[in-house]
This record gives structure tokens, C-alpha cells and sequence, in this order.
């Protein structure tokens, strides 16, 4: 009797950078040269991501379910060597305590993790449908082709689906919305324009499991009444574009999609418009505008898009990971989906988690689980055990979240009430190192260049938020910067003329509620206590706490420190230019700073 | 007909159609709500320069909204000038003024709504009038030349023609600098040429008279305005000789 044995590559973008292709080239090549055995049917199989990045790439064995990370080329021939026998050692998972482990699950960062819309991510090979149909895949549909549109609807609403993109937006109540209107043609969307920094959920989705986007998009036209959908897809992400367009094209192959869906007679048509790459697109209007062709620019009128919003017709724009929960809500149904998550957020979120944490990557856990065990139990904690300081969430528009809020459950409406915010699923973990008032700044620096730049608020807000900011950083804050920071802030909330602009003052508004003192000390002290801002940061090493090892010294660009070997070394303050390199290379923790 | 509903602005009882703009109900009922980037001109609101919000409470749930382009669609509540709005009035000033610091009347504006002093701390741009309110390229648009739009996004954007070259589309008409709120279009024109946008445009004569009409690339007649009137009485006065 053959049994098969599956090499899952992890092919997600962040594996491929490490070099996945040449792992899974060179497995396969090992599987001729060892030549077949007559007992094990082997499949080298290129999936999306398998979610912890950092220590790509990631090669998992099913079904004996042995992980290892970090894999090189050259560790192909004592993987595939290892099938039958004893594991390779030094690619497993080592626990804190050094002990190695084989089974993914026993990895914290995959065994406190509640994958659903991740279920087939990292497990399928993204371009088979015939995997994707083996792992339960349009199950849903072929439930919902069996419903009308109102129990598909009430399906939905039982689960309680709120949407992913970070406004929260109950599912349900948008599409029965959408199904009240006797207009024609109407269109679902998806918002695959993700754009915040550090955040990667809704790429790695389309990238790992293109057809559960696919199937929710279906179900969703039909839960509407509408016979075209668009698929929003930002330029940058090639790979979710090829597979999202690869997926499009069997499901035509399979009559999916096309004249009638799965022989029902209900007809779909899909096809995907690639973003210019400005971030304003995704706002739900601006990325109406895009697709027909206009300026990216938010629209002014007061009207919801499911009245009209795309060609001015009845349109429901979801985000990529709400779409790809409701073939699971469909298939197993809401109730069943309900049980998992808080009173008023159901489900699971996916984050992206990236920044000064150990185990950075992609995670979906049950709504309501804490920041703490988020960072600390999955992500293994900040890197070179330093003091946790912020962790921002939600990208531009969103907040930097402080320490004291950390056992908060994180859903759509606990953060919100403590003035954070859950935001889209980027997740930025910052230790003691990180200036919250330079953190503010790269924020409004980068909303000042992907503002559209239509309504005064935001544009001439962002503008001279981006002066002050700058001001306070470089050492010449004033007496009263805070307090006109708060008041632009405030108007723009109100004012602006989108969520973009509602939004973009955030980053400054919540720092400044939870790091004030950090704001006064640039002021008031002329000091930045995280030693970050080089107009008020002065380096000099603790001679007690040095070896003399110098290493700062090599790191130096500009040859300041100096000193013997074993002896503490010194650092000419005429020479220094505070870039803080010598403070990153130190083991010790001998690198001071102070104010100047 | 329409549905209408009983609102109050600023305590004022007045009657609003349904689907009616908020500033126009203002409007009609002697309520001055300021705005920059609304003209009558034109039947589609930008409503980006935000001067016109206000306060609407609507089921008991106050909002700010931007009143150009609010459809009243309800019995509500408007407050034009409650403290809140007042206070988001002066600072949206306080940045135009920083955004146009050449221009005498947003000075005259920012400083009538308190944002004359207390706001040195933001930094003015060096030269400049416009406050990109898309005015100009809304009667462009309207004039179906569409010569100008705004350019970049962000913080970078402005009112230019493609790449800033002198634009083919471009008439010459003067549209765009005469709606401007703030006059910061500019243009040269002498006894020969008019320039504006980077391109200069030959002056039309009248062939009868010799005086300038308009350019070239906009003229639909030979003759001026007065001229063809005189010449249409004459006509008249020839037919009708004998009555």
C-alpha cells in the first residue's frame, strides 16, 4: 500500500525573499537523485504563507506534521533523506528551554493560534482547485446556491460578521441593505488595496487561498442580486494578483463563475483592476472613483455606497479576509462561526505582526484575545527581552497602544473605548527604544504623501502637523506645540473629508494621550528619553558596564569611539554624530543616552 | 410633489425640501453658512475647503457635516455657529491662511473668525493665493475644454495643466481665473496677446470696429458684441421700413 507523503514550501512572499523557489527546486531534485521509494508517493507542494516569517523558509511534512524552519537549499538532501527515518534536529523548533520539538503545534506561535480564514493558507498549493475543492472548498456555495438570497443573508447576520478592514461594519446589515434596492446592475467589490506599513493579512490570503475570496465574492452576488463583481487589487502585490487571476480562470474552466454558476443559472463575472498604488484608494469611495477610471479621490456625497456607489449603482465593497470568511460561514453556518470571539465582535481576526517581537508574521486568533497574548505568548515576546513601550495598530489611522492597555481584549469595540483602535490587522510592536513623537512624525510624513490632498483639513493639517512634529524632533519645540497639535487634531476628526482624513491625525492624537511626557520631555527637557532624535540625544558608554569587546567601535561611521581591547572605550562627542549605531551593536547595554 | 420636513437652523423654524442641500435651506431662510469652495455656478459641490460644516443633530445624534453637500432627509437640528464649529471654523482658517498667505481675503476671513492672532507657531508657504478649492477646474471643466485639473495628491498637490506644459485644450477664456475666490490666477495681456497657463494666445479684433474681443482660439465671430447687435438693428430697421 503507497502512502503519500506532502512537502509543504512555504511560497508566501516573505519565504520566496528567502529563497523558497531554490529550497523547493532543490528538494525535488534530491527526490530523483535518492530515487523513488516504492512505499512513498512524494509531492513537493508550493503554498502561501505558513504565517511565521521570520524564520522562513518553512518546509512542513505531511502527514507526520514535522516543521522545519529556516531551511536552505543545501538541507535538502537530509530532509528528504529524513522521510522515513529520524527528523533533522537543527531545523526544528527549539523552546525556550532548548528543546526541540517536530509537531507545528507544539511551536506557541502556531499552537495558540485559531486559524479559520487561514485554515487552507500555508496548506494548499494556492493554484490547485482541486485542492482547494478537497479541503472543503465551495462547500459554501454549493449551500448557499441551495438558500435564497434572504437565508443566505440571515446566515450571515447570524454570525455576527463585522467587516475586517478595521471600520467593524456588520456584513449582513450591508448586504441586506445592498438586497433591498430594486436597481440594476449591482456590484460586489473587494478591497484588496491594503496599504498600511508592516501589514500583509489580505495579500497573504489572496496569495495562499485565492479561492475562498473567490467563493465569498460568489455568495455574496448572490446573496445581492448582482451579476459582475471587481476585485480591487493594489499594484505592488503581483503574486496575490497572479494567483487571485490563475483562481479566476479555473473557476471559469470549472463553471464556477461565468453564465451559470455551478449549473444553478445564476450568472457571475469577475475580473480584477489593478490599484495605481496610492493609498487614499483604499477608501471605499476613492477606490469606486479608481475603478471607473476617475481620480482616486474620495467622493464628497452624502449617499452609502450600497444605495450607489460603483457606476452610481447598488454596490457592496467588502474587505479580502470578511470575503474569505464566509465560505466558512456558509459551509459550517453563523451559529457555528458565532461561537467563536467576543459579545460584539464574532470570528477571528488575522494580524500581521512585525517590528520588535521575536516571532514576527502572520496570526489569526479568536476576537477578544489581548495584545499581551498576542505579543508575548505567540510573538515570543521583544526581542533581546527589552522593555515593551507601544504597539501600534491599524496603520496610519490607527493608535499607538501603551503598556497598561495591553490585557484589553482586542475587538472592534474594547480599544475604541480607551481612544486605540483595532484598525485593519497591522500590528507594530516598538520597544524602549522607540521615540513616540518620531514614530508620530513617519506617520504624518507618510500621510502627507498619500492624503489625496483634496479637503483642507487633511491636507493642510497633515502639512503642518508635519512642521510642528519636525520641530519638536529636531530640538526647537515650543511651549503650546502639544496643545495646537491636539486642536488641528481634533478639527480634522471632525472635519475631513473622509475616513482617511478623520482618521490621519491618530497617530499624533492617540501618542500624545498615552506618551505625553515623552512630548513635554522633547520640549521642556530638550531630551529624547528613547534616544532616538539626534538633535536631543547625546551617547557615552558606562565604563563599568563595557568589555571592551569593540564592537561599537567597528559600527561607528564616523570613527568617534576609541579605546583598547578588554578596556572601556570612550566616545568623542566632537566626532558623534548620534545615529545610535554604536548603542544597536552593543551586547552589553553599556551605551548611554542623554539629553544635550 | 416633494417631501418636505420641518427643520430649525440656528433656532429658526424653516421648511426643507427632501434632498435638499443644507446650506441652500440656510440660504433661502437668511442664514449665511460661509463657504469658499461652493458657487452657484455650478450644480455639483466639491465641498472640500470644509468652511461650510455645521452642526446636525438628527434622532437625537449630533454631527458635524459639511453643509454644501448635506441632504436634508429627515426633521433635524442645524447649529452654524455653536462653539464647537465655531472653534473648527478658526483653525481650518488659521490653515488657509498659512496656505495662501498672499491672499488679502482669506487674511480678512481667517481674521474676522479669531484666526488672526495665535496661530504663528504654522508655518505659511512662501508665495502664493491658492487654496485649492478646484473652482477654476470646475469651470474649465463646465466650459468643456478641461485644460487644467489638479495635479500630485498629498500635501504636493496643486492646480496645473498636464505636466505643466502649455496646454493645446486651453482657450484662453479667462474662466477659471474670474471664478477664482481668491484671485490667485494670474494673467498678462497686452494690446496683442493675452498669456495664461504657460501659453500666450493672439488677441481677436473686431473686423469692424478694430476693438480687442477675446482670443483667437475662442472667437466665434468676426465681429464684437456690439457691432453684430448694431448690425442686426440695421438689418431690422431695413426690413421693417415701411411699417
Amino acid at each position: 500500500m503507497s502512502r503519500t507523503t506532502t512537502i509543504l514550501v512555504c511560497c508566501g512572499t516573505g519565504c520566496i525573499a528567502n529563497g523558497a523557489y531554490d529550497v523547493a527546486d532543490a528538494i525535488e531534485e534530491q527526490i530523483v537523485a535518492q530515487g523513488a521509494n516504492a512505499q512513498v508517493e512524494l509531492r513537493v507542494c508550493r503554498t502561501g504563507c505558513s504565517g511565521e516569517c521570520e524564520q522562513g523558509p518553512i518546509v512542513r511534512l505531511m502527514p507526520r506534521d514535522t516543521t522545519y524552519y529556516k531551511v536552505k537549499p543545501k538541507d535538502a538532501k537530509a530532509i528528504v533523506e529524513s522521510l522515513e527515518g529520524e527528523p533533522v534536529k537543527k531545523l526544528l523548533y527549539r523552546d525556550p528551554d532548548g528543546v526541540r520539538h517536530e509537531a507545528q503545534a507544539k511551536n506557541p506561535f502556531y499552537g495558540l493560534q485559531h486559524k479559520t480564514v487561514l485554515a487552507n493558507v500555508g496548506v494548499i498549493d494556492p493554484l490547485s482547485l482541486d485542492e482547494y475543492v478537497a479541503a472543503g472548498g465551495y462547500e459554501g456555495l454549493k449551500r448557499a446556491l441551495d438558500m435564497t438570497p434572504d437565508q443566505i443573508i440571515t446566515e450571515v447576520e447570524k454570525s455576527g460578521l463585522r467587516g475586517k478592514g478595521g471600520a467593524g461594519f456588520p456584513t449582513g446589515r450591508k448586504w441586506r441593505s445592498a438586497a433591498s434596492y430594486d436597481v440594476f446592475p449591482k456590484y460586489i467589490v473587494c478591497n484588496g488595496d491594503e496599504g498600511d506599513p508592516g501589514a500583509f493579512m489580505d495579500g497573504s490570503i489572496m496569495e495562499g487561498c485565492p479561492h475562498a475570496v473567490i467563493e465569498g465574492m460568489i455568495i455574496g452576488a448572490l446573496a445581492i442580486g448582482a451579476e459582475t463583481g471587481v476585485l480591487y487589487i493594489r499594484d505592488e502585490y503581483a503574486l496575490a494578483r497572479d494567483h487571485i487571476q490563475h483562481a479566476i480562470d479555473d473557476a471559469y474552466e470549472a463553471g464556477i463563475l461565468g453564465e451559470s454558476i455551478m449549473g444553478s443559472g445564476h450568472k457571475l463575472d469577475l475580473s480584477i483592476v489593478r490599484g495605481g498604488g496610492a493609498f487614499v484608494c483604499g477608501e471605499s469611495t476613492a477606490l469606486m472613483n479608481s475603478i471607473e477610471g476617475k481620480v482616486g479621490e474620495p467622493r464628497p456625497k452624502y449617499i452609502r455606497s450600497v444605495q450607489s456607489g460603483l457606476f452610481e449603482k447598488p454596490t457592496v465593497l467588502n474587505n479580502v479576509e470578511s470575503l474569505a470568511s464566509i465560505p466558512v460561514i456558509l459551509a459550517h453556518g453563523g451559529e457555528a462561526y458565532a461561537q467563536v470571539g467576543t459579545e460584539g465582535s464574532k470570528g477571528t481576526k488575522v494580524f500581521a505582526m512585525v517590528g520588535k517581537v521575536k516571532h514576527t508574521g502572520l496570526v489569526e486568533v479568536p476576537m477578544g484575545t489581548t495584545l499581551r497574548t498576542l505579543i508575548y505568548d505567540i510573538g515570543g515576546g521583544i526581542i533581546g527581552d527589552r522593555p515593551f513601550k507601544a504597539i501600534q495598530t491599524g496603520g496610519p489611522s490607527g493608535g499607538c497602544i501603551p503598556e497598561r492597555l495591553l490585557d484589553l481584549p482586542v475587538d472592534f469595540d474594547t480599544l475604541t473605548e480607551y481612544g486605540a483602535m483595532m484598525g485593519s490587522g497591522g500590528m507594530i510592536v516598538m520597544d524602549d527604544r522607540s521615540c513616540m513623537v518620531e514614530v508620530a512624525r513617519y506617520y504624518i510624513d507618510f500621510l502627507c504623501e498619500e492624503s489625496c490632498g483634496k479637503c483642507t483639513p487633511c491636507r493642510e493639517g497633515l502639512r503642518q502637523m508635519r512642521h510642528i512634529l519636525t520641530e519638536i524632533c529636531e530640538g526647537r519645540g515650543r511651549e503650546g506645540d502639544v496643545e495646537l497639535l491636539e486642536e488641528i487634531g481634533a478639527m480634522m476628526t471632525d472635519a475631513s473629508l473622509c475616513a482617511l482624513g478623520r482618521t490621519a491625525p491618530n497617530p499624533v492624537l492617540t501618542t500624545i494621550k498615552f506618551f505625553r511626557e515623552e512630548y513635554e520631555a522633547h520640549i521642556k527637557g530638550r531630551c529624547c528619553p528613547a534616544g532616538v532624535c539626534p538633535e536631543l540625544t547625546s551617547f557615552r558608554i558606562d565604563a563599568p558596564a563595557c568589555t571592551g569587546c569593540g564592537l561599537c567601535a567597528k559600527a561607528c561611521p564616523t570613527d568617534a569611539i576609541s579605546g583598547e581591547r578588554k578596556e572601556a572605550h570612550v566616545i568623542d562627542a566632537a566626532k558623534c554624530i548620534s545615529c545610535g549605531s554604536c548603542r544597536e551593536a552593543c551586547n552589553f547595554d553599556a551605551v548611554l543616552t542623554e539629553g544635550r | 410633489m416633494d417631501k418636505t420636513y420641518q427643520i430649525t437652523i440656528d433656532g429658526k423654524a424653516c421648511t426643507a425640501r427632501h434632498g435638499e442641500f443644507l446650506w441652500d435651506v440656510a440660504k433661502r431662510n437668511g442664514v449665511h453658512i460661509p463657504a469658499l469652495c461652493r458657487s452657484d455656478r455650478f450644480e455639483e459641490h466639491r465641498a472640500c475647503c470644509r468652511v461650510c460644516i455645521v452642526e446636525v443633530t438628527v434622532r437625537g445624534r449630533t454631527k458635524v457635516v459639511t453643509s454644501c453637500v448635506y441632504p436634508v432627509e429627515g426633521e433635524c437640528q442645524v447649529v452654524t455657529d455653536s462653539p464647537r464649529i465655531r472653534q473648527e471654523r478658526k483653525v481650518l482658517m488659521a490653515l488657509l491662511a498659512a496656505r495662501a498667505p498672499e491672499s488679502d481675503v482669506i487674511r480678512n476671513m481667517a481674521s474676522f473668525m479669531g484666526a488672526g492672532e495665535g496661530y504663528g507657531r504654522l508655518k505659511p508657504l512662501d508665495t502664493g493665493k491658492c487654496i485649492l478649492c478646484g473652482l477654476c477646474v470646475q469651470a474649465c471643466e463646465s466650459m468643456g475644454t478641461g485644460a487644467i485639473s489638479t495635479v500630485n495628491r498629498g500635501t504636493e498637490k496643486e492646480v496645473n495643466t498636464p505636466y505643466g506644459m502649455a496646454s493645446d485644450a486651453c482657450i484662453g477664456c479667462l474662466s477659471c481665473a474670474n471664478v477664482c475666490p481668491t484671485g490667485a490666477i494670474e494673467y498678462q495681456q497686452d494690446e496683442e496677446t493675452r498669456t495664461i497657463w504657460n501659453r500666450t494666445f493672439p488677441l481677436a479684433r473686431c473686423s469692424q470696429c478694430g476693438q480687442v474681443m477675446d482670443t483667437v482660439d475662442m472667437a466665434e465671430f468676426e465681429t464684437c458684441d456690439e457691432c453684430r447687435k448694431k448690425a442686426i438693428a440695421d438689418q431690422l430697421a431695413q426690413a421693417y421700413r415701411f411699417v
